[in-house]
């Protein structure tokens, strides 16, 4: 059975684990830490707290693939009525970073019903093989026919690397996809790098919360598989004069009815906060949802759209569509007003893209503060009401 | 019928912070809880379970003292509970988690319904729903905000997607996985707790679901963490000071500069 | 130099000029003072000219307290840091408190155990040590809004549910720091400093002496904020606590914490009848001795709520509102998950004695409930200010009317009765929630019309004299600030309201401080 193990030779008793340890399974004796198997959950999260390396876990593989007999990195490009969404080409290019470091090729996998048409720009933004999958079952994004032609292909190419876009279809078919071949799968990385000696896939992504960043790899079995969220990843300039090879691929097997779409209902897109320049954003720092108003004020104000932590969201003082983060939208204001935020890893993973954040926070240690431009340690409400009243003055209001 | 609803325990807080002298890492937890994406999965079973007759469980994968939040979705209406718990389980990843609690639903007989919530709050993966509806083999769908209708051998339910809904019928035994505000989670009664505390409960390990060693905890687990670490920060922030109006006016330069045009 | 901690009243410092009263006021100056020094610059100043002042936290309060009456405002919530911790020789931990640090934030960092320890001596830094190691702790006030001050809080000794057990914000200050408008300072530890009598003797830390006559009233056996705490031979502390900003300026606050108790849980009981409801309320009050609150909404305020639930985006998130038409709030405060188990069978079975039935609960064990039914507890304030903001733009002049009134318990069922037959027949809408433990309830009246809003207050200051005739308080937690100085004089009469300007005037010899708080000014008519 797997387990944790203590090096008590390096160990130096500094207690440092003690207190990362969110099962409470570590506790020092005789100078040294030791763990308590029954309670130890196997995170890993004291790997990381050990400045010795006297920490690690010894784990006994199942299964092992046959590993070298995997070639190549795939993304799974999905369409929604013919058009390939953007996240497939950010990931193609990603993908074609990684194989030129590898010294391998690189594959897209278009599935629809009448998507031919799209291949070319997949090669233009660095595929070298298109999969090409046309059916009238392939025609809405339903997990099964999709999973049946993906883990097909699977398991006859042998794939080093399979990348999913996080949307809500990639979220639901990429696990599907992976219990059915029995690989492992990390969402939502914001960071994917690889050996290029071993073909290892090092998939970085928040964790615990939203506040740490894990890197994680699957060593044994393949193909590695990710999904990394829209717009994470720069998007490719298409390099036209791009030439590579449209491989078609036999329709689903079988009919697959167990799940059928009635109907789809678009809601015309709303002004987004992805598309804002100026986003005020509200944090549980705010103090109460009435507060939510002087926020909703500013961002009016200034033209802007109101943004907000998923702890905002979770409490109910704003919904959804305003979040920020990880598990919300990420942003590329030219200017952040950040009140009353914390700025858990979850968070900062969604702005990345802004080019100016001023952070309003009572707190001095929050995190937000280290990767703000200009800092408020103070009263967000306090400072938002001046803000208000100060700019309605000089606009006369 | 059978419904099962899937819950996992999780730190209340999911506050981490850097310890300022040692640069180490230290969790602020102070309570286990339900994962709160579960808790609109109970309340859909409890509703569903009342409207079809069916018999509701909760099921969990997790140390003993999880057998705590079994009951207390107990206390809120589902009439049975069981928790898979074994040292052998530990660092389980989706799949073997997956895999784990697939035995699980088998042991009760199968379900005809398996409910999860969207995904966990620690983790942040919702990749449970669909690999476990892979290992039972039912089709499954993700974020459902809206039962329309129900009944023992089909649902018609509305998924979100980006920019907007879809309604599905979906034919059963099928999983779901749903959405935060599908339903108001209810708070148990007295009488719901007394219940809880009395409520059917099973706990079994390893070797009673008769799960492969291979498949279960870290050795079934592809993926693992290798490296946690608390980012970088980036340089230093320029620190603004001064009464509310002296701030105001500062931040009012910035935000002219960024706009690109001059006062007015 | 210094003198610009002293800025004109301008657009941007509007808000300034109101509180959660939702009165506005008026001014000439405001300072944000940081410390002790720059507060004794700006109060040399205003003493000089014979400036009013009107002191101010968060202007979170309900009684205009902190609404200015002219002059200068001194805002004290840039003096918000905590000070430092110690630890007596029983192994009870006191706080101290600058008089701007804001109650959520300091329950925040007491239960995280996380202070900002720059500038805390030895002895801080010892009690902070044993502070992280010790169990849990908690500062029991907990008045609804929690983003008030702790000056604030001080200054009107404020409630909240817990003081059902924990009694209100006096019971757990140990220790107040003091400016007088002439700079000079009174530190006054708990214990040290007592009256002989009505007579009460201080002096400051630069040795001046304070000869100071108690006003002879006796106070309400309730729960009480109404005017000067005075009593024989008390401790002068008692005094300085809820003086509505009207003896000086606090400028240190040292408070006691307690160990939490290993479970606190919450169970809504809803009845068909409000009576069977104050039934249960007297048989839990009686039979049940770990409770933390006891807390009452009537069917008004429940209508209400099904109301902005249906209706509202912003309540969308209330729990479905059961159709019984009274509810009790029970807090549970027990040592234990078994023992609170135990509590709340017991709880369901007095439920049943009284005609109720415990399936009509809702129970709170988890930080997502609790913060379910805190947000159901604080949203009828929250309705009421909706509604009234916007009769407000119909007609200025309606404003929120809210009662404070407390009686001895066993006027509880009488004054209910009261309440209800009074409301019903001047046909207004209104909706009663509050403390029914101390039988304690807030009245609030919707005026639909300015007309309605005279004949409420009208209304109110009958009931003034009902209560205190009862031997109850006219402002049981708020404070009486400038709202309910009225009531004040129909409480206490002409000659105590007299002696109490008397008292004021020993500290505050040009009155100066919190013109309009308590009692009108003098030479303004009544």
């Amino acid at each position: 059975m797997a387990e944790l193990k203590i090096n008590l030779d390096r160990c130096v008793g500094c207690g440092l684990c003690v207190s990362s340890c969110p099962a409470g399974a570590l506790s020092m004796a005789d100078k040294k830490a030791r763990v308590d198997p029954d309670t130890c959950v196997l995170c890993g999260l004291c790997l990381g707290s050990c400045r010795f390396g006297a920490i690690s876990i010894e784990k006994d593989h199942g299964g092992a693939a046959d590993r070298d007999s995997y070639r190549d990195i795939w993304v799974f490009c999905e369409q929604r009525s013919g058009a390939v969404l953007d996240v497939g080409l950010e990931l193609i290019a990603k993908a074609r970073e990684l194989a030129e470091r590898r010294g391998c090729r690189v594959a897209a996998l278009l599935l629809g019903r009448q998507v031919a048409h799209a291949a070319h720009s997949l090669i233009a933004a660095g595929a070298d093989t298109v999969y090409l999958c046309e059916d009238a079952q392939l025609g809405h994004n339903l997990e099964l026919p999709y999973a049946e032609v993906i883990t097909r292909l699977i398991r006859s190419h042998r794939p080093e690397i399979l990348l999913f876009g996080a949307t809500a279809f990639g979220r639901s078919l990429a696990p599907r996809v992976a219990a059915r071949v029995q690989t492992g799968l990390t969402a939502d990385c914001t960071e994917l790098d690889i050996d290029p000696d071993t073909g290892l896939l090092l998939q970085t992504r928040p964790a615990f919360g939203g506040n740490l960043m894990a890197t994680i790899h699957t060593q044994i079995f393949r193909p590695q598989m990710a999904t990394v969220r829209p717009g994470v990843l720069p998007a490719p300039t298409p390099d036209l004069t791009r030439t590579g090879e449209i491989v078609p691929v036999a329709p689903p097997e079988g009919l697959f009815d167990a799940v059928v779409l009635l109907e789809e209902v678009l809601t015309p897109p709303a002004a987004s906060i992805a598309d804002a320049e100026i986003i005020v954003a509200a944090g549980r720092g705010i103090d109460g949802h009435k507060n939510m108003a002087l926020v909703e004020e500013l961002a009016e104000l200034l033209g802007g759209a109101v943004g907000c932590s998923r702890a905002v969201v979770d409490i109910g003082w704003a919904e959804y569509r305003h979040q920020i983060g990880q598990t919300g939208l990420a942003v590329s204001p030219k200017l952040l007003i950040a009140c009353g935020i914390s700025g858990s890893i979850q968070f900062l993973a969604g702005i990345g893209g802004a080019q100016k954040v001023v952070a309003i926070n009572t707190d001095p240690e929050a995190p937000i503060f280290g990767v703000a431009d200009y800092k408020i340690v103070g009263d967000c409400v306090e400072v938002l009401s001046a803000l208000i009243a100060r700019i309605k003055a000089d606009r006369g209001l | 019928m059978r419904i099962a609803v899937c819950i996992k325990q999780v730190p209340s807080t999911n506050e981490v912070r850097m310890d300022p002298v040692t640069h180490t890492i230290v969790r602020d937890a102070r309570q286990s809880v339900t994962n709160p994406f579960d808790s609109y999965a109970i309340e859909l079973a409890v509703q569903l379970g009342q409207k079809l007759n069916a018999e509701t469980w909760g099921i969990s994968m997790g140390i003993p003292a999880t057998e705590r939040l079994l009951r207390d979705a107990c206390a809120r209406g589902l009439d049975k509970a069981m928790l898979l718990t074994d040292r052998a389980f530990a660092g389980a990843d989706t799949l073997a988690t997956a895999y784990t609690l697939s035995l699980g639903i088998g042991y009760m007989g199968g379900a005809d319904l398996v409910l999860c919530g969207r995904m966990a709050v620690d983790g942040d993966t919702a990749q449970i729903g669909p690999e476990l509806a892979e290992h039972l083999g039912i089709p499954h769908v993700t974020d459902v905000c809206e039962v329309i209708e129900a009944t023992p051998t089909k649902l018609v339910v509305r998924r979100l997607i980006e920019g907007g809904t879809q309604r599905l019928t979906v034919r059963l035994p099928a999983l779901l996985t749903v959405a935060k505000d599908i339903n108001q989670p209810r708070m148990p009664s007295i009488a719901g707790v007394r219940y809880g505390l009395e409520a059917p409960f099973v706990a079994l390990g390893a070797a009673e679901l008769g799960a492969d060693p291979a498949h279960i905890g870290l050795a079934g687990s592809p993926t693992q963490v290798v490296r946690t670490y608390v980012p970088e920060r980036g340089g230093e922030a320029i620190a603004l000071e001064g009464d509310a109006a002296t701030l105001a006016e500062r931040l009012l330069e910035i935000i002219e500069e960024v706009s690109g045009h001059g006062r007015a | 130099m210094p003198y610009t901690l002293i800025k004109p009243m301008t657009e941007e410092y509007q808000v300034y000029l109101r509180d959660e009263s939702r009165t506005i006021g008026r001014a000439e100056a405001i300072a944000f003072v940081r410390n002790e020094a720059e507060l004794a610059v700006v109060l040399a100043k205003a003493h000089a000219d014979g400036t009013p002042v009107t002191l101010q936290g968060a202007r979170t309060g309900l009684a205009a307290a902190a609404v200015p009456n002219g002059g200068l405002v001194i805002n004290l919530m840039r003096m918000d840091r905590v000070t430092g911790l110690r630890r007596d020789a029983e192994g009870r931990f006191y706080i101290r408190l600058q008089p701007g640090v804001i109650l959520s934030q300091l329950n925040k960092r007491i239960a995280d155990k996380r202070f900002d320890t720059t500038g805390w001596d030895d002895s801080a830094l010892a009690a902070y040590a044993a502070f992280k190691e010790a169990p849990e702790q908690f500062f029991t006030p907990d008045p609804t809004e929690s983003s008030c001050s702790i000056g604030g809080m001080v200054a009107c000794n404020a409630s909240g549910a817990r003081s059902y057990r924990y009694g209100p914000v006096r019971e757990h200050v140990s220790a107040l720091r003091l400016m007088l408008t002439d700079g000079q300072i009174l530190t006054i530890d708990r214990g040290q400093v007592f009256a002989r009598g009505r007579r009460l003797t201080l002096t400051t830390d630069q040795g001046r002496r304070l000869d100071i006559r108690l006003p002879d009233y006796t106070m309400p056996r309730t729960k009480n904020a109404s005017g000067y705490y005075v009593k024989d031979d008390m401790d002068a502390i008692d005094l300085i606590i809820g003086s509505d900003g009207t003896l000086g300026v606090i400028t240190q606050i040292e408070v006691a914490l307690q160990p939490l108790p290993g479970a606190i849980w919450g169970a809504a009981c809803f009845f068909e009848r409000e009576s069977q409801a104050i039934d249960f309320v007297i048989k839990v009050r009686q039979e049940l001795d770990q409770v933390g609150a006891l807390e009452f909404f009537d069917a008004r305020c429940l209508k209400l709520l099904r109301t902005a639930r249906a209706e509202n985006p912003a309540f969308g998130g209330l729990p479905a509102i059961p159709e019984q038409r009274t509810c009790i709030y029970v807090e549970l405060h027990c040592a234990d998950e078994q023992e609170a188990a135990r509590r709340l069978f017991g709880l369901g079975e007095m439920m049943t004695a009284c005609g109720g039935d415990e399936r009509d609960t809702w129970v709170c064990r988890t930080v997502f409930d609790r913060d379910k039914l805190i947000f159901f507890r604080h949203a009828a304030p929250e309705c009421v200010n909706m509604i009234i903001d916007q009769r407000k733009k119909r007609d200025p002049v309606i404003t929120k009317l809210g009662t404070d009134m407390a009686v001895p318990d066993r006027h509880l069922k009488e004054v209910m009765a009261m309440y209800h037959r009074d409301l019903e027949a001047l046909g207004l809408e209104y909706a009663i929630w509050g403390h029914v433990g101390n039988n304690h309830v807030h009245v609030n009246v919707l005026p639909r019309t300015a007309e309605e809003h005279g004949r409420t207050k009208a209304l109110y200051l009958e009931w003034a004299k009902t209560i205190s005739q009862l031997g109850g308080s006219v402002s049981a937690e708020h404070g009486v600030g400038k709202l309910k100085a009225g009531f004040l004089r129909v409480m206490y009469g002409d000659d105590a309201i007299s002696q109490m300007t008397a008292l004021k005037r020993a500290f505050d010899p040009k009155g100066l401080l919190g013109v309009g708080n308590l009692f009108a000014p003098e030479g303004e008519g009544r």
